[in-house]
């Protein structure tokens, strides 16, 4: 489920947190995923029962001429299931990663088709909001120089809370010069 | 990252072209769906009506040419009609596509199908299919091949364009049915709630889940076997041309291995339905979760080994026929674990008789009773006698029409006050009920009756021994069409003038997400996913 959506690795580049930017491993590095409920490894077994299901009537027309059309959509039905299901997985692959060094904090994300989006700001002046909407509960806004963006929003509330929280915290060590400090 | 007040400043302002015939959203196709399967179900209802009114009488009285002949093709026309649109174009794009397509996204916690357009696809080549099957019945002559096309009727017997018309809307249908059910199996495999594991899912959303996969499984076959059909008949082909060295009971062993599915197809949606409408109303747990899940699994494994219990009469050799019968009974045991876990379920509950109970109560006794009959029917030997009869009739109306067709309804009472956010009126919608039960139990019964005394089934004209019990069969349909059109008129009213619906009209055991939210839910639901991690297994 979504248990390893916040992939943390704080405090791997903690003793670099007040150095050069861009280069150092940055002490907070979030990544943030969608759900699938179903690992892709999963999709074979699934193809397996479609194959072995779908074969039940194919194997007593071997030999007879039935097979030539009934073949070709037994294999255009299965082909189909598989395209669809690895379609899932491809909207699957977007991802937010979510960086913050001592003087800079950058969110990117990836989306599925390979587009990269980038937002950067300075910790000391990045605002973060939790917004009740009519729509989305505790929806994640950061904002900074007169730009906002959303965060997680494939996130359920809970992970978006935990996540509002961790990150509240970084940036406040960042600001007082702490980050790092406490991995 | 996407900018903020995008998110934020959406708001619905569709219009109603854009909602209705463009839609992408789960829940206005499911409600569409559901109309075009109810005006379907009409348009078949009235031929039933015609074909009863006919039977009242021994003779012919109604179906005559112009120069006053019986006229046979017209019965075989609405014999058709009746039994393709109910098969294809009613029952299953009802369960299946109205409130699988509804309700099954909201009760795995997912904001929307895995692929909407697709969805959307998936219902208008839906209309196109149900659009070609009208047109079979209206151009030409008219098909007149039965709903199951056997060859060489279907090829020689048929050269009208009526019967091409047929075939390109079960293509079609086909189709649309295809790329429904794979639809629902991306969603259900990769678009549940976090922490709503296998064992969390409502057996509604199961039943869905399965019935996809009979889909998946037999379509090919049957599109396969349609379009041997097509080729036969235009372009050449001998796949059931004896004469040419081809095999017309080919044909129907490729059809039954479709065809027998088919039933389950149109079953299975109901099983959900009514383990739910059975939980709710009795104020427990469902009775045996894990065995309903796997019943409903096994019933689906086990409908595609017994095609050919169909077929007894068509030459198959004491061994096959043997292991088909035999297969067959075996289907009683999951079906009689459902059965049993739904009375168990009852079994000391606090049992509220409300609409849709009525209806649940109603189907368990009646599908019961047509499975009995198809316990009978699976004899090879006692088949022999049956065989074409109209207990054959009685016993697959009891199974469908008041089993399928009483899932429709239970549905229907259980989940409007979420679908429209009104009420139908509980008192309008017993009298709606209990027309319907004498009706049709009044229309069917006596059916075994003539058919164990011999009356064969497909015939407009009967011997006068058998007047007595198809003059009150026909009085029950008349009563059950009656009561269908009462119905049509209660939707109607509840529509505008029913009571407002509470988010749960029913009570706490209605304990699925879609009770969660408001009546009708929002254009966007689940916008964030629900969380189901460190909740306990099974309803």
């Amino acid at each position: 489920m979504a248990r390893d959506r916040q992939d943390s690795d704080a405090g791997a580049g903690a003793r670099d947190a007040g150095g050069a930017m861009g280069e150092t491993a940055p002490p907070l590095h979030l990544t943030l995923w969608p759900h699938r409920s179903m690992r892709r490894h999963n999709l074979r077994w699934v193809m397996m029962g479609a194959g072995g299901g779908m074969m039940i009537p194919v194997v007593p027309l071997i030999g007879s001429k039935a097979i030539y059309v009934i073949g070709p959509f037994v294999l255009a039905y299965l082909g189909l299931l598989y395209g669809m299901m690895a379609l899932t997985y491809r909207s699957g692959r977007v991802r937010e990663t979510v960086s913050l060094w001592a003087d800079r904090l950058r969110v990117e994300r990836v989306d599925p088709d390979g587009t990269v989006k980038i937002w950067e700001a300075n910790p000391c002046w990045v605002r973060l909001e939790l917004l009740q909407t009519r729509r989305v509960e505790d929806y994640l806004v950061l904002s900074s120089a007169g730009r906002s963006i959303e965060l997680g929003a494939f996130l359920t509330p809970q992970e978006r809370r935990d996540l509002a929280e961790r990150l509240q915290l970084g940036l406040a060590d960042a600001k007082s010069g702490r980050l790092g400090q406490n991995a | 990252m996407a900018e903020a007040t995008a998110h934020l400043e959406h708001e619905d302002h569709r219009s109603f072209f854009t909602r209705w015939l463009c839609s992408t959203n789960h829940k206005d196709i499911g409600i569409l769906y559901l109309i075009t399967a109810g005006l379907a179900g009409l348009i078949s209802v009235l031929f039933t009506g015609y074909m009863r009114l006919e039977l009242m009488e021994p003779g012919v009285q109604y179906m005559l040419t112009p120069d006053g002949a019986p006229d046979g093709h017209l019965w075989n026309v609405m014999i058709t009609g009746h039994g393709v649109l109910m098969m294809f174009f009613v029952v299953i794009p009802a369960l299946f596509g109205g409130f699988g397509n509804y309700f099954m996204p909201l009760q795995l916690g997912a904001p929307d199908m895995a692929f909407p357009r697709l969805n959307n696809l998936s219902y208008w080549l839906y209309v196109v299919g149900t659009i070609f099957a009208l047109m079979s019945v209206f151009v030409g002559e008219g098909v007149g091949v039965g709903w199951v096309m056997y060859a060489p009727l279907s090829t020689e017997g048929s050269p009208d364009i009526s019967m091409d018309f047929l075939i390109f809307a079960i293509h079609v249908s086909g189709a649309s049915s295809i790329l429904g059910a794979i639809n629902i199996i991306a969603t259900f495999l990769n678009m549940r709630a976090p922490g709503m594991t296998m064992y969390k899912v409502p057996l509604f959303a199961w039943s869905i889940y399965i019935t996809a996969w009979l889909i998946v499984l037999s379509l090919p076959v049957l599109a396969g076997a349609i379009t041997m059909l097509l080729t036969d008949r235009h372009f050449g082909t001998d796949f059931f041309n004896a004469a040419q060295g081809g095999d017309p009971v080919l044909y129907q062993h490729i059809f039954w291995f479709f065809g027998h599915p088919e039933v389950y197809l149109l079953i299975l949606p109901s099983f959900g339905i009514i383990s739910q409408v059975v939980s709710t109303f009795s104020r427990k747990p469902i009775f045996g979760y894990l065995g309903m899940v796997w019943a409903m699994a096994s019933i689906g494994i086990l409908g595609f080994v017994v095609w050919a219990h169909h077929m007894y009469t068509s030459g198959l050799t004491l061994n096959a026929q043997m292991y088909f019968m035999l297969a067959t009974m075996t289907i009683a045991v999951p079906t009689g674990i459902k059965v049993f876990s739904w009375i168990a379920t009852m079994w000391g509950g606090s049992i509220s008789f409300r609409t849709p109970m009525l209806w649940a109560i109603g189907y368990i006794f009646l599908f019961t009773f047509g499975g009995v009959t198809g316990i009978m029917l699976s004899q090879a030997g006692a088949d022999r006698v049956y065989h074409d009869t109209y207990f054959v009739v009685a016993h697959f109306h009891y199974i469908m029409s008041l089993g399928a067709v009483y899932g429709i309804f239970c549905g229907i009472y259980f989940w409007f006050p979420k679908m429209t956010g009104r009420e139908i009126p509980e008192l309008a919608g017993k009298v709606h009920f209990w027309t319907m039960f004498i009706g049709s139990n009044l229309t069917f019964f006596p059916q075994h009756f003539v058919g164990l005394a011999g009356m064969p089934r497909r015939y407009m004209d009967y011997s006068v021994e058998f007047a007595y019990w198809n003059y009150w069969s026909s009085i029950g349909a008349f009563i059950a069409i009656a009561s269908f059109l009462f119905f049509i008129g209660l939707v109607i009213y509840a529509l505008v003038a029913g009571k407002r619906a509470e988010a749960n009209p029913w009570n706490e055991h209605a304990d699925t997400l879609e009770w969660t939210l408001p009546s009708p839910p929002p254009e966007h639901t689940f916008e964030t996913l629900p969380d189901f991690r460190g909740q306990p297994a099974a309803h």
